[in-house]
């Protein structure tokens, strides 16, 4: 195959994996809380100020900060959704919309407020580490956040296939009413798939932070991919957000390289139309 | 006792009615900025530029025996621009209105100035369509987006192909720049340049600036090998394209940003000795003194004395565009001998300040109405400067000079070990 055909594949991979990595946690929440989560682009920037914060002021390595950031964003998830998620999940869903915005928007003039609109990046080692092998040339941290994305996704596919608590998630994702019939505790379980689903966009940002940078609106970048990433995929499959993360990344590299720049969110967009109309579930989803 | 408190207010009312008659020897100009809001900081930095250029006016007395006060009106967004505009006009009976700093908020504003015949004179906003409609009454100081993007044409042409014995009609010319209406008059004004002087160019390929992934351009850069990258982009694309461009080992042997993201000190700070050598065009500010008539560099640094002593810091680019603003157009009402706005605009397209006359080193000479560009100063210019040591240097056009360019870029096996391979 032609070198070019393969890096653009190699690069629209790499980047399908880091929406995948953002649009896994969305799925989560929006197929077991029946939620949009609209402030979910802040917490991603959270998280890269987390890591960035951490390295500046504690010299830890981004990825090392994982170990940190993964439980800290499962329990900011559970003290969000105990706060602000459970007393509305009865209420319509306009309210609900209102609400996660409502959050965005706090978060993000918080974030402004405390750490001005100064663009932070994280220079380490191997920030600008390029690992060539026959031609083709892979950015050594984003091989490292797509592997680590891979790895985690399956964890967490495991986790729901394997254990009990991912099978309450599972049932309450499937038909709520049986699944407290049959005894799994409804709201213990919502708050832990809001924890994972945070803990997941929590991981993208360590992820994120040694090949990007941080600013108060850097979510907002990240998050309209992922919402398409999610409706792609069928809303709550995660199977599907993964597939659908990787399609639009390799979609963005050839349509960037072989028909514009200028015109590959206007391409992505029209095959997400596509999609909704020959298959109005997504492509992984069930109705 | 309502009465008479009513007596008392209207009392009161026309007292400062007549106060601000008995105050109309001032030369009162409408100034037009947004004060307050999100464009604020630099909307005040601005105007404190303007406000040195009045306190040396008056200081010496006033223009012909007439003090020069603000009658300060605050456009936080275009539409708040518009009515701001229309109160200076109708409740404060303004002559001329001096702005923006945005180049939207004078857009719109300057619309309902020449509807009313008043003076719109514009400082800061930069969008070649505010002087590109036929306007009388409008005048602008500051270089044009379009101006930029042929400085970095011209600087092609003119410097790096002799330098690297490239015939000027094969030098090989990539142009990328972000979508909205700044990137795409900046960057479609050196393509139509660089086409007009016989320059190759190889690809023209806009963006968007939000989008998180510029490897395509890259791939595309890589596929077609120009010499000379020409980019116009903000900040994170531009710190973006620059790390994409070294993961995927993309060399030029030219590359020049056009203002926003390769002139912040984001970029040195960001990439520090990465980000050296490449080229930015921008406002000339840190030139050659020798460009200076004697007058002008006692006046520059005379506006820098007073700028610290009153704000606190040393003015840069918008105080100074702020400055030469209100300067120009002070000396053009001394000149019209009144603030009529038929007699400022006639005044107006009399003014021949030489290049080295105004502190930004260009020199004043307007646009007539008949000429597309009506209103606009002709002699206003931007610099190109190179980034050495992480600090910019001004190396074009070569009177303004303070080092000469280097070129060209190491590639970045060359920078990894610390090479360069400069053509003297």
């Amino acid at each position: 195959m032609d070198l070019t055909i393969l890096q653009l594949i190699v690069n629209g991979l790499l980047l399908g994996g880091m929406y995948a990595l953002i649009s896994i946690g969305l799925t989560l929440i929006f197929g077991v809380l029946e939620i949009i989560n609209f402030a979910h682009g802040e917490f991603l920037m959270l998280s890269m100020y987390g890591s960035y914060w951490l390295f500046q002021l504690y010299g830890v390595d981004p990825y090392l900060s994982l170990l940190i950031i993964l439980p800290a964003f499962f329990f900011i998830g559970l003290l969000v959704q105990r706060t602000t998620i459970q007393p509305i999940l009865e209420a319509p869903p306009l309210n609900q919309i209102f609400m996660t915005v409502g959050l965005s928007m706090v978060l993000q003039n918080l974030a402004l407020f405390i750490w001005t609109a100064d663009y932070r990046t994280v220079k380490t080692s191997y920030s600008a580490l390029t690992l060539k092998t026959a031609g083709l040339m892979i950015s050594f941290p984003r091989l490292v956040a797509f592997l680590l994305a891979m790895g985690m996704i399956s964890a967490l596919l495991l986790f729901l296939k394997k254990t009990y608590m991912g099978k309450s998630i599972r049932a309450l994702a499937q038909e709520r009413k049986a699944a407290m019939l049959m005894g799994i505790n409804v709201y213990r379980t919502y708050q832990i798939a809001f924890g994972i689903g945070i803990a997941c966009v929590g991981a993208a940002g360590a992820l994120l932070i040694p090949v990007y940078f941080v600013f108060p609106s850097v979510g907002s970048l990240f998050v309209l991919i992922a919402f398409v990433v999610v409706v792609l995929g069928g809303y709550n499959s995660l199977t599907g957000s993964l597939v659908g993360g990787l399609i639009i990344g390799v979609v963005e590299a050839f349509s960037g390289f072989y028909i514009s720049p200028h015109l590959k969110e206007a391409i992505y967009f029209v095959i997400f139309i596509l999609i909704l109309l020959f298959r109005p579930m997504g492509l992984f989803g069930r109705a | 006792m309502r009465k008479k408190i009513l007596g008392f207010m209207v009392a009161a009312i026309l007292i400062m009615g007549m106060f601000s008659v008995s105050s109309a020897a001032d030369y009162r100009i409408g100034a037009l900025f947004p004060f307050t809001g999100t464009l604020a900081l630099l909307g005040n930095e601005t105007f404190n530029g303007a406000v040195i250029a009045q306190d040396m006016v008056n200081e010496k007395g006033g223009i012909g025996g007439r003090k020069v006060s603000w009658v300060k009106a605050d456009g936080v967004d275009p539409k708040k621009a518009i009515t701001e505009c229309e109160r200076l006009i109708a409740v404060e009976k303004v002559k001329v209105v001096f702005g923006t700093y945005s180049s939207s908020l004078s857009y719109a504003a300057s619309e309902v100035a020449e509807r009313n015949k008043i003076i719109y004179w514009e400082q800061g906003g930069i969008a070649d369509n505010i002087t590109a409609r036929g306007f009388k009454y409008l005048f602008r100081t500051i270089p044009r987006a379009g101006d930029f993007g042929v400085m970095a044409a011209n600087f092609v042409n003119e410097v790096v192909a002799p330098t690297l014995k490239i015939d000027p009609k094969k030098i090989k010319v990539g142009i990328m720049f972000e979508d909205s209406l700044y990137g795409t008059s900046v960057g479609n004004a050196a393509a139509k340049r660089a086409k007009e002087l016989g320059l190759d160019v190889v690809a023209t390929e806009s963006y968007s600036a939000k989008t998180v992934d510029l490897s395509s351009i890259v791939m595309i850069f890589k596929a077609k090998k120009p010499d000379v990258i020409i980019a116009t982009s903000y900040m994170e694309d531009s710190i973006l394209f620059w790390r994409q461009a070294k993961d995927m080992d993309l060399n030029v042997k030219v590359f020049i940003g056009t203002g926003a993201g390769h002139g912040m000190p984001e970029w040195a700070k960001t990439f520090g000795k990465e980000g050296n050598y490449i080229f930015n065009v921008d406002p000339p500010i840190g030139i050659n003194p020798k460009v200076f008539k004697a007058e002008t560099a006692t006046l520059l640094n005379d506006f820098r004395e007073r700028f610290n002593k009153k704000f606190g810091h040393y003015p840069a680019v918008h105080a100074t565009a702020g400055f030469v603003g209100a300067q120009v157009l002070l000396e053009t009402i001394g000149k019209a001998g009144s603030d009529d706005p038929e007699a400022i605009r006639k005044a107006a397209l009399t003014i021949d300040i030489p290049e080295g006359g105004t502190i930004f080193g260009f020199g004043v000479k307007f646009a007539p109405p008949d000429h597309p560009a009506a209103g606009q100063n002709l002699r206003a210019h931007p610099v190109l400067m190179q980034w050495l040591d992480q600090k910019l240097s001004v190396v074009y056009p070569k009177a303004f000079a303070v080092a000469e360019p280097l070129m060209p870029l190491p590639t970045w096996e060359q920078r990894a070990k610390g090479q360069t391979s400069f053509i003297k």
